[in-house]
């Protein structure tokens, strides 16, 4: 048999080459095993070092107390309740299913709210507390406590939940709170807010003042370190450096609670919004909206049946009227229109013939009383709503200084109210038509018929019930009052801002004012609104702002009256007005939606609110200080 | 058995004792000594319950390694064969009378002691591999008959403790075996072709299931370790939290808190290499693979030096083993390869591996004294 020379330079060539090639690629994966060591421990130390304290400490973070919303007198708005909740803490848990099985033997767990909790537990981690159920009975609580030796991970708990006494009466007002998205928490540039908001149950302003003042709102969490162990043991409580939680700042508000009841009550069962504001200090005592929602619904996590009523309600009870809703002026748009022609030089003395229409341009222009009203002047147009009176005027008036009038008593603009989604409606001029028409050239130049829409507040024109109610004010004062609806953050009060007098002459507005009084109190238009107090004379003017036009083709059919029309046809029914009409001091503004008219359906409702305002006079003027609540609550937890 | 032996210098023991490859030696026992202290740390600084084995395990293996490095190479040549079937057989025979620890069938009782076949085996496979391949010309290795040999002396090791099940173990001598034929000379064409088949075996293998579910589930973690961060992406997780804080220079012998809070499990085994470079940071850790891969260099520096091409197959087979011992479970602590439980060489705690590797540097240093002795062999031998 041969034998074989292992020498084989060959096969040992061979070897030599496929050693080197592994030597190399070991050393090579070495090298990425130390490229991967200096990530973790280098690159992403900072990352891993946090992971790692979150790991052995348990920051058990005290909530904080949510700082209360009240009103004008002190009565609260938004506050803090008990609440019974049964959490999980998933990583005390071996199998989360089956625990979830047996607790729904005590509470119902349905299997929506199963998927739920699990999203939860992982989008937050195996460590943080994830609730089950909130707002138990005591008897179910308590079965579940006594249970608790049979439910590993089961955490009962008493937190605290928001409440709103008002419930429907303050939903846009305040807001309301909602459960913590991935979004509030990537919005988190502090580590310890972020995990105050990972807290069970936390719950964060998600609309109105509630999203505006959460800041202050929301306070500051306390914390307590806990050594904890892999099991989540705790090895030892750090109380030397705990520090106890500071409940959110007292938010204070211009609202008077009882007159934003009685107005919401007065306005049940209408789509319809009310605004009461001071029109010396610009508070704001009722802002009234309905249909509303009930912000304890939110609260709890809004079911889906009601959450589909209101989404698909034609009343928007989700819509917040006073400030988001659009509408136009109608007729009560005169008292800037007056003004304006005033400024433009038209005498208060001039008078015009109503014959009920008149031919302008291409058409007729109808006013509202088919049979016209005869030879009015300016006082008596705004008194009987003359639409022909103002046509006239309109032919010859300048748009630009009618928006210009407009813009200076409160229409095109919002307000520092701190509640999101106010909207600013337009007050057109030929700037304005100019960017509005941008792609359409042969649309941009005012047309001055478009004037004689605008002069009786239609057309392009629109305003919220909110600017409405500063219109007044303004006409009222003579000043440029600002509307506010905070009075005081915490133990800071805000000024009482003082308004600068409007740029026009006053003599004016006399005229507006007592063309209004002459509307309520002199037979015009809205004689049934006025309030016989002579204490309290109110002047207001009325409007009717159209929603569908009814064609001839419509009273062929036999549509004739508006009420024939469907009610999402209806027009919109306005009223504006303040008191006394001496020395004025309440400004008050009402939109019924398809209220058909502002003489029959909004008006009496300002006058029902009105007469409430004005038997709370003089009280109003005097709200407390809350820098004397904050102390009594100080002297209270001392005591 | 008869071998021709080309005649080397014939040395005494004393000479031998001095011929050994010391460097190596401080280096193992530096790598052992890494164990030690962190075991210690382990047990919350006791030398119980693992530390002071560990240390006196190291010496009794060291005594095996010196002994089997004295011993002649060409005797280890010749016990190839013997080793291989040995460990094959009792291999065969743990599924009747293995103990199931963990479920899987791995340990035999053996006089007393307990035994895992399976790591006798990943020595067996590579001496016999080596044996195989020394008896090839350089023209032999790439002709697929004689690929039919090595793939059956991997094959049936394989198998027989995948379905232990142990598939760490399988994977690794697989890999080892690969690696010898690939370094004896096996064409480029031919390797190509295996590593496509092994992918395709792979993915049949998740497709028709025959992995057992907590297989699927490890690989499938280590794919994603966010599926499921209560089980084992939840280790994982924790296993880089406490590498990552570790930091440049680490928290300090007996100071890291992941470990001493009992965050990971296995500190003692599997995550050993965790708490090191929590303990001792960036710079402790990768001063821990420097030695490693100077135990890999000077391991394949004593495979080229060896005259014998059995010496040198055998000694990069050993060296392979080791690398991808220290590969995969510091991957696997960091993410970078799955959770397949497979121990940091000479550092976790567990007296069987480290019989082996030592046993297994046992033939390194065999090869290193011995580097100047060829052996012949007929070939009516195989």
């Amino acid at each position: 048999m041969p034998v074989i020379n292992t020498h084989d330079p060959e096969r040992q060539e061979i070897v030599s080459r496929r050693t080197f090639l592994f030597g190399g690629s070991v050393s090579l994966l070495f090298v990425g095993v130390a490229g991967r060591l200096y990530q973790l421990q280098i690159a992403d130390f900072d990352k891993y070092k946090d992971l790692a304290q979150d790991n052995q400490f348990n920051r058990r973070v005290l909530t904080p107390l949510r700082g209360e919303i009240i009103d004008r007198f002190g009565n609260a708005l938004a506050s803090n309740r008990k609440n019974f909740r049964i959490l999980l803490v998933p990583e005390q848990s071996r199998d989360i299913d089956a625990t979830l099985d047996k607790i729904s033997k005590y509470i119902p767990v349905t299997d929506e709210k199963r998927a739920r909790i699990i999203r939860e537990i992982r989008r937050r981690g195996a460590f943080t507390p994830v609730e089950i159920k909130n707002n138990l009975s005591w008897s179910d609580f308590s079965r579940v406590n006594f249970e608790l030796p049979h439910l590993a991970g089961v955490l009962p708990d008493v937190g605290e939940t928001r409440d709103y006494p008002l419930s429907e009466a303050s939903a846009f007002v305040i807001g309301y709170v909602g459960p913590v998205t991935d979004r509030d928490l990537a919005a988190q540039e502090d580590n310890d807010d972020r995990t105050l908001l990972r807290q069970p149950g936390f719950k964060v302003g998600r609309d109105g003042l509630e999203r505006t003042y959460e800041k202050e709102l929301r306070g500051q969490a306390g914390k307590m370190n806990v050594k904890i162990n892999a099991h989540g043991r705790v090895i030892e409580e750090l109380t030397d450096e705990a520090t106890p939680p500071v409940q959110g700042k007292t938010l204070t508000l211009t609202i008077d609670a009882e007159l934003q009841q009685a107005a919401m009550k007065e306005l049940e069962g209408e789509s319809a919004a009310a605004v009461v504001m001071d029109t010396v200090t610009g508070d704001i005592l009722v802002l009234a909206s309905t249909p509303a929602f009930n912000p304890n619904d939110f609260n709890i996590g809004i079911d889906a049946k009601i959450w589909k009523e209101l989404t698909e309600s034609p009343y928007k009870p989700l819509l917040n009227k006073p400030l988001s809703g659009v509408y136009p002026p109608g007729s009560t748009f005169k008292v800037i229109s007056a003004i304006a022609a005033q400024a433009a030089g038209v005498k208060p003395s001039q008078t015009a013939h109503c014959r009920g229409k008149i031919w302008y341009g291409n058409r007729f222009f109808h006013c509202w009383k088919r049979g016209g009203h005869g030879t009015v002047d300016m006082k008596g147009a705004i008194k009987h709503s003359c639409d022909i009176y103002f046509y006239e005027i309109a032919k010859k008036l300048e748009v630009d200084v009618l928006a210009d009038a407009a813009r200076k008593f409160g229409l095109g603009q919002t307000y520092e109210l701190g509640v999101p989604g106010q909207k600013k409606g337009i007050v057109p001029d030929r700037e304005w038509k100019r960017q509005y028409f941008a792609g359409q050239p042969e649309n941009q130049p005012w047309f001055q018929g478009e004037t004689l829409s605008v002069i009786i507040g239609q057309g392009y024109v629109t305003s919220t019930p909110l600017q409405l109610c500063v219109m007044a004010a303004r006409i009222a004062s003579g000043r440029a009052v600002r509307p506010r609806l905070v009075r005081a953050v915490g133990d800071l009060v805000l000024p009482e801002p003082t308004s600068p007098l409007i740029d026009v002459d006053h003599d004016y507005l006399n005229v507006v004012r007592a063309g209004m009084n002459a509307v309520t109190n002199e037979y015009g238009t809205a004689a049934r609104s006025r309030l016989e107090d002579p204490n309290w004379q109110l002047a207001g003017k009325t409007g009717t702002s159209q929603v569908y036009r009814i064609t001839a083709e419509d009273r062929a059919k036999g549509l004739a009256k508006p009420e024939d029309l469907p009610w999402e046809r209806r027009d919109h029914a306005l009223f504006v007005c303040y008191m006394p009409y001496e020395n004025p001091r309440y400004a008050c503004s009402v939109v019924i939606e398809h209220g058909i008219g502002g003489a029959r359906a909004a008006g009496p409702k300002a006058r029902e609110i009105m007469r409430a305002v004005a038997a709370k006079d003089p009280a109003s003027r005097q709200p407390i200080d809350p820098r004397n609540l904050v102390q009594r609550a100080t002297a209270k937890r001392e005591g | 058995m008869s071998s021709l032996i080309l005649p080397g210098r014939q040395r005494g023991v004393r000479e031998r004792l001095a011929q050994l490859h010391w460097p190596l030696i401080i280096l193992l026992t530096m790598i052992a000594g890494v164990g030690v202290i962190t075991l210690y740390s382990v047990a919350e600084g006791n030398w119980r319950p693992w530390s002071m084995r560990h240390g006196l395990r190291y010496l009794i293996a060291l005594s095996v390694l010196i002994v089997i490095g004295m011993v002649a190479i060409r005797h280890w040549m010749a016990l190839s064969y013997p080793i291989y079937f040995a460990a094959l057989l009792a291999l065969a025979a743990t599924p009747f009378i293995g103990e199931v620890n963990m479920g899987a069938r791995r340990w035999i009782e053996f006089g007393g002691m307990q035994f895992q076949p399976s790591e006798a085996m990943k020595i067996g496979l590579v001496m016999a591999l080596a044996r195989y391949y020394h008896g090839l010309r350089a023209e032999q290795v790439s002709h697929i008959l004689y690929l039919i040999p090595p793939a059956l002396m991997i094959g049936a090791p394989v198998g027989l403790v995948f379905i232990q099940p142990d598939l760490g173990t399988a994977l690794l001598l697989a890999a080892t075996g690969i690696i010898i034929v690939f370094v004896a000379g096996l064409s480029w064409r031919i390797g190509m072709i295996g590593v496509a088949s092994a992918v395709a075996a792979g993915y049949s293998a998740y497709r028709f299931e025959f992995l057992k579910t907590y297989q699927v589930e490890r690989i499938l973690t280590f794919l994603n370790p966010d599926r499921d961060p209560l089980g084992q992406g939840y280790h994982l997780l924790q296993s880089k939290i406490a590498l990552g804080s570790g930091g440049l220079d680490g928290k300090g012998f007996m100071n890291g808190t992941q470990s001493q809070l009992k965050f990971l499990p296995e500190m003692q085994t599997d995550f050993i290499f965790t708490i090191f470079g929590e303990e001792f940071g960036f710079v402790g850790a990768v001063g821990l693979l420097i030695l490693y891969l100077a135990v890999i260099l000077t391991g394949l520096s004593i495979a080229m030096s060896a005259k014998s091409h059995f010496a040198r197959l055998a000694v990069i087979g050993v060296v392979a083993t080791f690398a991808l011992y220290v590969l995969i479970n510091t991957g696997m602590v960091m993410g970078l390869a799955p959770v397949v439980g497979v121990p940091l060489p000479l550092v976790s705690y567990g007296g069987t591996v480290m019989l082996t590797i030592m046993a297994g540097f046992g033939l390194v240093m065999s090869a290193h004294v011995h580097r100047d002795q060829d052996v012949l062999r007929s070939s009516d031998l195989l």
